[in-house]
């Protein structure tokens, strides 16, 4: 026999307490406070009477009745009884396989490999085995298969991949997969270098019961363990020069000795532009910082290596150096990648009717400056709407421009490709009827507010991105600005105010159409009707305004393996107008292992509007280096370029407790053993440990015995 | 042991009533009022002023006390001395210790209170100057004596309360040295502490002329030590515990207390103190009563 909760048998210390009570209490029923023991003391006085057990067989009831009650939670478990000599049956085991980067630190994955093949091996011929290789993410490659050389032999093909440990998603799987299974028995083997970094503590995360943990720990080599961390990149522009900018890495030592002397690339596009050495103490971190290098016109593929040099190519594919064993005995995390792209401006046209320069003074001005983003503005006549002239343009401001039939239809496929529109109504401003409802709000009559108080803006929406910035206090008054005239405005159902005058009535009015924006400004953009433009707030408005609606977003130099690039995004950074969007019915990925995938709108990996006119697309990267997506069609769109890198935090390899997993999983870390009990099925588990029922029952009844016999016992000695 | 006599003719006040009364002025007022009525008679003599004897003049002496009769008759110069000063100093040794805190119906400490507050109101009523001590293990309150200190000495009394354990020696050693002038000095307690240590104390009081009188005050538990069930019996004082099962030992009990009073009687007779065991069942000017008859009838004797 053996007991579930052991620890409550610690409870029959409890059985002392009624012989200390028949020993003590009934003596001392009560204190009395007495002036002094002066006299009592000098009374010799043998205590005899309070050692004396009196009513035995009322102990003997207390102290049976505490026994079977301690014993009954202690929960006995008859292990040779016939209940429990019960078959166990056959297991569905499953496998996980950790192929994060860390497995491929020294001889690792082939210890791994050996280990899960191992535990393969102890199945019997009932056994059914499941494969799942895990990384950051998990992936069924053998799905509950009795044959066990086939589950080898998926074990010998994988290898470890880029990504960083994630034992949840692995879990989960297993979970899902032991979920489905029909045997009685369930285990899962866990074969991983246990990284404390992979492991988030889950209440959710619970296996189906009864499902054994087994751990298997592929113990790391030893070694020196060097690591790279995201490098910094500051850019400069001199007049009349090129853009510079200076890369800073850092390096990481994680082990306790010093490494000196150590070469640091600096490649570009594949050539080594700078070598440096560094050296990093043990438990400590150093940087280095090349000398500035021009930018060129295209994206370049900066990588940043540690060790010895790279052969040409290798770095401009899957950006792993081969050589680096020799410092360190995990290569992955000793190159960085990333990418140097020239800020490519956004281009705007400016179309005001007939030759009013003066119309555009400011917001031309207030367009010119600025880097991030820069706006490349050209001026064009309202004639210009009927050509081609819209198609070039990421953001079209139609400053008081009459606007005909065609030019309309024209601006009404502009928009919904994805282009920005800021429509700014003067005296001069139109739009044809029958186009009316496309518009966020129907143009009225002006209004006149040059005599008396002049209207100001007021209700700002501060949650929207125009006028976020301005939400802080003292951040902009647009309060300041006096409105003399401006265009009555009746808001469409589905558009947004961005604000009001503070009569009420709609100054700025957005509506996203398709993929692209429509903004609306009741009033003009020059001195004409409003003394906005001369106000400090003028200039980040314009900015915010343009910002918001040609869907600029800065693109990061580098992003790291398991994250998603918006490729849409990085198109309109890299300068893309909508005319290539539209062109561009899809995308041709280039992997760093050099594999070419088409990212068409119906493809798999394509998100977002897949109506044709323009994909929303978003790319998934899972492998180390360098992704070039490039656009088909017949006109040649930006290329876009990213870097991958290796998640930083699967560097550090402090090890976990097995345990601490088992026992998040399971809520029971001995179930983490790697000496498993045989598990019984439920039925037949609860047969085997019913035996505490018979004996809390019998518990209560010798208590109810213990009363009667003590109130019999009361009355007589009374 | 009960030593309740009642007495033909007189009417005396539960002392539990008394208790509840809380003003001790008018406890005391009371409870002399009604005494003095009947008795009709002073036992003290502090505020006597007649006269004892005559003796031949020396140079010095105050020549307003010359018998200038005597002198006529005689030709030669006598001073006319009296029997007592016009007053005497009337003080109260309370002890406030934890054990005085002891009783059931009434605490030692409450009998005690009202026992002090009448003799204090008596003596005041007699012209004389009245001053109280408190004491537990050292001295808690002093009001030195007064004839204006009546109201204080009151005050004092009802503030006072028995909350540490008591000394009865050490600060009636301290006390003896510090009564300079002699007079009366009454001390009111539980006395438990051995013969031989409370005499020698006491006799410092005594030997410095002062008439001293004990009050013996005990509860009736601890005479009759009429407990029935086994119990744990702590110590007021020291927080001693003892088990005790009162069946067996109420008997050696009580004829220790026996010998512990017989032996305080004996001491105080040896050395001219009086003496009196009050029980706090006994009414209070029954009490009171029976000590001034003694002290009359002893001052007879004197």
């Amino acid at each position: 026999m053996s007991f579930l909760a052991p620890l409550f048998l610690l409870g029959l210390a409890a059985l002392a307490v009624p012989v200390l009570i028949h020993l003590t209490q009934r003596e001392r029923k009560s204190v009395v406070m007495f002036p002094s023991l002066m006299f009592l003391k000098k009374i010799p006085y043998e205590s005899v009477q309070k050692r004396r057990l009196r009513d035995w067989l009322l102990l003997a009831l207390r102290l049976a009745a505490l026994l079977l009650i301690v014993a009954a939670f202690s929960r006995p478990f008859l292990r040779g009884s016939s209940v429990a000599a019960a078959p166990g049956g056959a297991r569905d085991i499953v496998v996980l396989l950790d192929r994060s980067y860390s497995m491929g630190y020294g001889d690792s994955w082939s210890r791994a490999q050996r280990l899960a093949a191992e535990s393969i091996a102890s199945a019997t011929a009932a056994d059914r085995v499941s494969v799942v290789l895990f990384a950051d993410s998990a992936e069924v490659v053998l799905r509950s298969t009795p044959d066990r050389s086939r589950a080898v032999a998926e074990i010998n093909a994988a290898s470890p991949g880029p990504g960083a440990t994630k034992y949840g998603p692995a879990l989960k799987l297993a979970g899902s997969l032991l979920a489905e299974s029909l045997l009685p028995r369930k285990e899962v083997i866990v074969v991983s270098d246990f990284q404390r970094s992979g492991w988030q503590p889950d209440d959710t995360l619970r296996l189906p019961g009864g499902t054994v943990i087994t751990t298997a720990v592929v113990e790391g080599a030893a070694g020196p363990s060097l690591a790279l961390t995201p490098a910094t990149l500051l850019r400069t522009r001199d007049a009349g020069q090129p853009e510079r900018v200076t890369v800073t890495a850092g390096v990481l030592n994680r082990t306790a000795a010093e490494a000196t002397a150590i070469p640091l690339q600096l490649e570009m596009d594949g050539r080594i532009v700078q070598t440096l050495p560094v050296s990093v103490a043990g438990n400590a971190s150093a940087t280095v910082t090349f000398a500035p290098v021009s930018i060129a016109a295209t994206t370049t593929r900066a990588t940043v290596r540690l060790g010895a040099a790279a052969p040409k190519g290798v770095a401009g594919q899957s950006g792993v150096a081969p050589a680096m064993s020799a410092i360190d005995a995990l290569a992955r995390d000793n190159v960085f990648n990333f990418t140097i792209t020239p800020s490519a401006p956004v281009p705007v046209t400016v179309v005001t009717q007939g030759n009013r320069d003066d119309a555009n003074l400011y917001l031309a001005r207030a367009l010119a400056i600025g880097e991030a983003p820069r706006f490349e503005t050209s001026l064009q006549s309202a004639e210009a709407l009927a050509g081609d002239a819209v198609n070039r343009a990421r953001l079209l401001v139609l400053n008081d421009v009459a606007v005909s039939e065609d030019a309309a239809a024209k601006l009404v496929t502009f928009v919904e490709g994805g282009g920005g529109l800021l429509i700014v109504l003067g005296p001069r401003a139109s739009w044809p009827s029958a186009r009316e409802a496309w518009l966020p709000a129907i143009v009225g009559p002006a209004a006149d507010r040059t005599r008396g108080a002049a209207a100001k803006l007021s209700g700002m929406d501060y949650g929207h991105a125009v006028f976020e910035p301005f939400r802080a206090p003292r951040s902009g008054d647009f309060s300041t600005a006096r409105f003399y005239s401006y265009r009555a405005l009746k808001v469409a159902k589905d558009a947004t105010v961005l604000a009001r005058f503070d009569t009420g009535e709609p100054a700025l009015v957005e509506k996203t159409i398709g993929r692209g924006r429509v903004v609306m400004l009741a009033s003009t953009i020059d001195l004409s009707w409003n003394d906005l433009a001369l106000k400090p707030v003028f200039l980040p408005f314009v900015h915010q305004l343009g910002r918001h609606l040609s869907g600029f977003r800065e693109q990061p130099a580098y992003l790291t393996i398991g994250e998603v690039l918006d490729i849409t995004a990085a198109e309109i950074a890299a300068g893309a107008t909508t005319s290539t969007a539209m062109a561009n019915g899809g995308r041709t990925v280039l992997a760093p292992s050099g594999q070419r995938r088409d990212l068409s709108p119906s493809a798999p990996g394509a998100t977002g509007d897949k109506s044709g006119v323009g994909v929303t697309a978003a790319l998934e990267l899972v492998e180390q280096g360098f992704y070039e997506v490039r656009a088909g069609g017949k006109e040649p769109g930006a290329v876009v370029v990213a870097a991958a890198n290796v998640d930083l935090s699967e560097s550090n390899l402090e090890r976990m407790d097995p345990k601490e997993l088992s026992a998040g999983v399971t809520g029971n870390g001995a179930a983490g053993s790697t000496l498993a009990p045989d598990v019984l099925p439920d039925k037949a588990q609860e047969l085997a440990q019913r035996v505490w029922w018979y004996l809390l029952f019998a518990g209560i009844l010798l208590l109810i015995a213990e009363t009667v016999v003590a109130q019999r016992l009361s009355r007589a000695t009374r | 042991m009960s030593v309740y006599q009642p007495i033909p003719g007189a009417r005396f006040v539960d002392p539990t009533v008394l208790a509840r009364i809380g003003n001790l002025e008018m406890v005391a007022k009371t409870v002399v009022d009604g005494l003095i009525n009947g008795t009709h008679r002073s036992p003290f003599f502090g505020a006597s002023v007649d006269f004892a004897t005559h003796r031949g003049y020396v140079a010095g002496d105050d020549i307003r006390r010359m018998d200038w009769r005597v002198y006529a008759r005689t030709d030669k110069y006598y001073i006319k001395e009296f029997e007592a000063d016009s007053n005497s100093n009337f003080n109260v040794l309370l002890d406030v210790s934890k054990s005085m805190s002891f009783g059931e119906k009434i605490s030692k400490l409450d009998y005690a209170k009202t026992l002090a507050a009448c003799l204090t109101y008596l003596a005041n009523q007699q012209r004389d100057r009245v001053g109280v001590v408190t004491f537990d293990e050292g001295v808690v309150d002093h009001v030195p004596p007064s004839a204006k200190h009546m109201d204080v000495v009151l005050h004092t009394l009802d503030r006072a309360r028995a909350e540490k354990p008591g000394h009865l020696v050490a600060p009636i050693r301290r006390l003896a040295e510090h009564f300079g002038r002699r007079g009366i000095i009454v001390v009111i307690s539980d006395f438990y502490a051995e013969p031989e240590e409370i005499f020698d104390a006491v006799g410092l009081l005594r030997f410095r002329g002062n008439d001293v009188v004990l009050f013996h005050v005990l509860d009736p538990q601890e005479v009759d030590f009429a407990f029935v069930e086994p119990s744990s019996f702590e110590d007021l004082e020291s927080g001693d515990q003892i088990p005790i099962v009162p069946a067996a030992l109420a008997d050696q009990y009580r004829s220790l207390v026996a010998a512990h009073i017989e032996a305080l009687t004996a001491r105080a007779s040896q050395q001219q103190i009086d003496y009196m065991l009050l029980n706090t069942s006994q009414p209070l000017d029954y009490a009171l009563f029976r000590f001034l008859s003694m002290r009359e009838r002893m001052a007879r004797t004197r």
